[in-house]
């Protein structure tokens, strides 16, 4: 147990020309989600307190009372207050989606590696299936269907990536079931459920955890995606995509309102990406 | 490799030639691609906007709003039911061949025969018969008396009866004839509509040689290409992006106060908004002058009633409903309004600011009301669900008939009938109808007027403004939007 | 062998099938176009009338058992919106598809295989990181936001380039590259992994012991040798790319096929999404098909698991 946790201190210390010095954007990640934590504590303001002849002031200017550090946005709202509360909102869309699609796609991945004949079969033309159908397609029939907001937008992120974990799972299992030590439990009698988490799920977790990693940045960037398009959790309550979206229209008359929301989510999608290529690098002792 | 290569091969096959933009083509940003181009198909803007260049209608309205001539140079009421209109006899289409009574005819039967299924039949379908009863002269029959029939003539085009029942329905579509002012060139789907010029036009012809008109969905794009030059005029702006155009060289905004009636829509069956007393709190957080002045600042009007005195049946002298939040949210807490978590239907295409404040206003004054946005379509199916009391509690719309008349606003809205409406007044039911039907103006506007003192009293929707419909353009187009929001090429120039 | 293909050829078909039926079905959940096709004042007759005119009015069964009689047909259907058979509507849009996912792939490739080959050989300077923290930055900006920054630098403010639209190569390189940046650092890694891997075999060794620079070696034997797993991944990033240009389309007006499914599932066009999503199945599906059937070949233990 001690050797890993030496291991994971080498991860993030910078070695001799290994991979990224990542310390530091452990670190942007870590302060972004205690602003998410802490937003009620750190804002100034209500974030959804509109004030109309505050509109589109610039940072640094004040309105009826109102100190806009970050500049106001389109309806005169705080935007330093609505950054701090919109981590809330895209942190959380995005650890929720990944731990939906990654336990289910992993859980249907082990399953079809394992049992393999036509359970396999099945889960796989299932993970072929779900692949060709265009998200957006499935994001307006959920909101057809349960109606909008922020538990849809989980669930929609969550039915269009949990077949990239099963491919993994699958190939993974696969691979781990053929071992002599998975054989050897196999025939002492080990029942399923405890061969798939005490013997599988250990030994393939790390390429998972790795997938999950990246496609945790692709998250935030899909939610941004969907409030573009419309689809996203609902006004006023913002991410920092929905921001973002709002924003795009007014780079050249209040250039605040997409770049403070923007550069954050940068700073998010970019540190947990580096982590993940980091992480990769760790754990595929190829590239080390 | 030999995938990649393929790949290489394909992005470079792309032509070269970048139009240089000479200010014969003019170019226009549609949001989206016509649906179609057949007059008689779909009815909205992105498909008239072009097809209105390629076809004329059988009357028209000038850039005051008045009905002036157009294929038909006349026309009389000869009874209830009955109008004569005279045919011009100097019109050709684009093939050569002469526009006729016949074809006159041909069109209103053509948009009214159910089998065709036009999307437009609601609009047209009063219209019993249409006959040829004289020398360039054709008398449509109607129902009943339908005083909006001339109004809805302005959406008529003549289509060329040879060509249709040679081609079929589908070819004309795709390349149709007309007798406008602008010729059909190409439509390369998904990418761009051309028209070129019509030099034999017998009306004023354009300015342009040719007009290309292009779908460009994203807003902030569309007024990216008119800054950079690539297109000559733009459509769908809302205040904020004007103001970006407003703050750049060589480009300006051009504003037309149009017949759209922006709205609060409350659904009076469901509780608690089917009291009186709790829909008149509502009207009374609401602030329109916040949301005029403040959000839209261009030029839009308060209307204390659905009408905008561009239509007939705006009664004078109307005072709203004033703006009181103080009163509102005394009456939230005392009919205990607030305990019901009610819904703000929406849809992306609605102005979000606009959405955004009036939730925040409501909710201020202590009503439990949260933003439920989907796409268009899925809003449409609530707002027009089957059962009134399906509809949704709140929503906010823009209304217009393109009609200049009350009716097309107040019947839809507000009669029990509609698939729109919220509101089930017998007495209300029975002045619109009356409206519908007579043909005495001074009786309709008794109605309308007698109306508006009902709708008021009981607080059954809530009239904000008069809508203003932006445009870009180039600095050097000289143009006059016109209230129904057409878009006719052959009344631009380009200033010297 | 021929056996398994068969199998694996006819799991593929259900597949394909399945898809269908289920997009066929859930789309339906969503109500019908006809409230989008008709006038505001249109009454309730009217609509009724409009579903008539469209066959929805037909019992769902009724409906789909049409839908696949006309499938066995290869008769893809018409446009409700337009009034225009399905297949002219989508291979007038190909073209731009396959386009916009040909010059982003140029643009991947010729970013992220240079990146990756850099990190390779010199993996022991720290100066490398900065390319991959630049390929991994590049895919951390929503596309609608770098979209409309490229397009007012380049398009409004310097005036380089047409802002949006198609019909020239000059159109084609911004969306190219707002769209090739997603993948490129998923190149840079790939490249980066196999070049170390071929670092590390024995040929290369004895050429650095017969004094073969580093130069020559690269050009001679590690690109062309580590270009296979590029050309493996290619294959998947394609169809991502062909999903993937959704809003890179909208931002830039480029009428391809994503812009086309937005439109078309927005506007209930079933008959437009269904062509759009079989042709989507038929490219994932088939290129899932020929991955898994080489790697039954390379390992054959995959076949006999799966077949029994």
């Amino acid at each position: 147990m001690s050797a890993v946790m030496a291991n994971w201190r080498r991860l993030f210390v910078p070695g001799e020309g290994k991979g990224v010095p990542v310390g530091i954007f452990v670190a942007i990640f870590a302060a972004l989600v205690l602003v998410a934590i802490f937003a009620p504590l750190i804002a100034p303001y209500d974030p959804n307190t509109q004030n109309l002849l505050g509109r589109l002031k610039a940072p640094g200017t004040e309105a009826r009372g109102t100190y806009y550090l970050l500049g106001s946005d389109e309806l005169g709202r705080d935007l330093l207050s609505r950054v701090i509360y919109g981590a809330r909102i895209s942190l959380s869309v995005a650890i929720l989606s990944v731990l939906l699609s990654g336990c289910v796609g992993t859980a249907l991945g082990m399953l079809a590696g394992y049992r393999r004949g036509w359970v396999g079969i099945v889960v796989m033309r299932l993970v072929d299936i779900f692949l060709s159908i265009p998200a957006i397609l499935l994001a307006i029939i959920m909101v057809a269907v349960l109606g909008p907001g922020f538990v849809n937008v989980v669930l929609v992120l969550a039915l269009t990536r949990w077949p990239r974990y099963a491919r993994v799972a699958y190939g993974q299992t696969l691979s781990v079931a053929g071992q002599p030590y998975v054989r050897l439990a196999k025939a002492m009698g080990a029942g399923p459920v405890r061969m798939l988490f005490l013997h599988i799920l250990p030994n393939i977790i790390a390429p998972i955890a790795v997938v999950a990693t990246l496609e945790f940045g692709l998250m935030v960037l899909f939610e941004a995606g969907l409030s573009f398009l419309g689809l996203g959790v609902q006004p006023p309550m913002a991410s920092w995509g929905a921001m973002l979206s709002v924003g795009r229209n007014y780079v050249s008359n209040a250039w605040w309102i997409a770049t403070f929301p923007g550069v954050c989510l940068f700073l998010l999608v970019l540190s947990v990406n580096l982590i993940g290529d980091r992480l990769s690098d760790y754990l595929n002792p190829k590239s080390r | 490799m030999t995938r990649t290569t393929l790949a290489c091969g394909v992005a470079f096959a792309a032509l070269f030639a970048a139009g240089g933009a000479l200010a014969q083509d003019f170019t226009v940003n549609l949001v989206n691609e016509p649906s179609s181009l057949d007059p008689h198909m779909q009815w909205n803007p992105d498909s008239y906007y072009v097809y209105r260049n390629v076809f004329d209608n059988v009357v028209t309205r000038d850039d005051a709003g008045e009905i002036i001539p157009q294929i038909a140079t006349a026309w009389e009421q000869v009874s209830e039911t009955e109008m004569v209109l005279t045919i011009r006899d100097d019109v050709t289409f684009h093939d050569g061949e002469p526009l006729t009574p016949e074809d006159v005819v041909f069109s209103v039967e053509r948009i009214t025969n159910p089998d065709f299924g036009s999307p437009q039949l609601g609009q047209f379908n009063s219209i019993t018969g249409a006959e040829v009863t004289g020398e360039n002269e054709v008398t449509l029959t109607t129902d009943g008396p339908y005083p909006v029939l001339l109004a809805q003539l302005v959406k008529l085009s003549v289509v060329p009866q040879h060509v249709v029942e040679e081609v079929g329905d589908e070819a004309f579509n795709a390349a149709p004839v007309g007798s406008g002012p602008y010729v059909f060139e190409e439509w390369d789907r998904g990418v761009a509509v051309t028209l070129s010029r019509n030099e034999d036009y017998w009306g004023e012809a354009g300015p342009f040689e040719t007009a290309e008109f292009l779908a460009v969905p994203d807003a902030s794009t569309r007024v990216a290409n008119l800054r950079a030059g690539t297109a000559d005029l733009i459509v769908s702006l809302d205040s904020d992006l004007a103001m970006q155009i407003e703050n750049a060289q060589g480009v300006q905004v051009l504003r037309a106060p149009t017949e759209r009636v922006g709205f609060m829509g409350m659904n009076t069956t469901r509780p608690p908004l089917d009291d009186p007393q709790v829909r008149r709190a509502a009207a009374m957080a609401v602030d329109r002058e916040g949301i005029v002045a403040g959000i839209l600042a261009g030029g839009e009007q308060q209307v204390g009633q659905m009408a905008t005195p561009a239509h007939f049946g705006y009664v004078e002298g109307v005072e709203p409903i004033p703006y009181d939040p103080e009163a509102a949210a005394e009456i939230v807490e005392e009919t205990g309004a607030g305990d019901t978590p009610m819904q703000f239907a929406t849809s992306p295409v609605f102005d979000q600011r606009i959405v955004q404040a009036i939730q925040q206003m409501l909710s201020e004054a202590g009503f439990d009301v949260e933003i439920s946005m989907t796409d268009m379509s899925t809003y449409l199916q609530k707002a027009r669900a089957p059962e009134q009391t399906e509809r949704p509690y709140f929503s906010f719309g823009r209304w217009s008939c393109a009609c200049q008349d009350v009716d097309g606003v107040q019947f839809p809205l507000l009669h029990s009938s509609s698939s729109w409406s919220r509101v089930n007044d017998p007495e209300l039911d029975a002045l619109l109808e009356t409206g519908r039907s007579s043909l005495d103006d001074e009786e309709r506007l008794a109605a309308y007027t007698e109306v508006q003192s009902i709708v008021q009293d009981n607080a059954y929707i809530l009239p904000l403004y008069q809508a203003v419909a932006i445009y870009g353009a180039a600095g050097e187009l000289e143009w006059t939007p016109t209230a129904n929001e057409s878009l006719f090429l052959n009344r631009m120039s380009w200033s010297e | 062998m021929s056996v398994f293909l068969l199998q694996r050829l006819g799991q593929a078909l259900v597949a394909i099938f399945g898809v269908m039926t289920l997009v066929f079905f859930i789309q339906r959940l969503t109500g019908d176009p006809t409230y989008l096709l008709v006038p505001e004042t249109a009454t309730q007759e009217d609509i009724e009338a409009m579903r008539r005119t469209l066959g929805l009015d037909q019992p769902l069964l009724m409906q789909y058992l049409d839908y696949l009689g006309d499938m066995l047909r290869f008769d893809l259907g018409r446009s409700f919106v337009q009034n225009v058979a399905v297949t002219e509507i989508i291979a007038s849009r190909l073209p731009y598809t396959l386009q916009l996912a040909g010059g982003a792939l140029l643009v991947a490739l010729v970013i992220g295989l240079p990146v990756g080959l850099a990190l390779a050989i010199w993996r022991k300077h720290r100066s490398t990181n900065v390319l991959m923290g630049f390929v991994l930055g590049a895919q951390s900006m929503p596309t609608f936001w770098s979209g409309i920054l490229m397009i007012m630098v380049f398009g409004v403010w310097l005036g380089w380039l047409p802002p949006s639209g198609s019909g020239s190569l000059s159109h084609l390189i911004m969306p190219s590259i707002a769209l090739g940046l997603l993948s490129m650092a998923t190149y840079a890694r790939i490249a980066r992994s196999s070049v170390l891997d071929e670092l590390s075999k024995d040929y290369v060794r004895s050429a650095r012991a017969r004094g073969v620079g580093t130069g020559r070696l690269v050009g001679k034997h590690l690109l062309r040798n580590s270009l296979i797993p590029v050309i493996s991944i290619s294959a998947l990033e394609i169809s991502q790319l062909l999903a993937g240009a959704v809003i890179v389309e909208t931002v830039f007006a480029w009428p391809g096929l994503g812009q086309l499914t937005v439109q078309s599932v927005q506007s209930r066009d079933f008959v437009v999404v269904q062509g759009i999503v079989l042709l989507g199945a038929l490219v994932t599906i088939g290129v899932n098909l020929i991955a898994d059937i080489l790697y039954s070949v390379v390992d054959p233990r995959i076949r006999k698991g799966d077949g029994a």
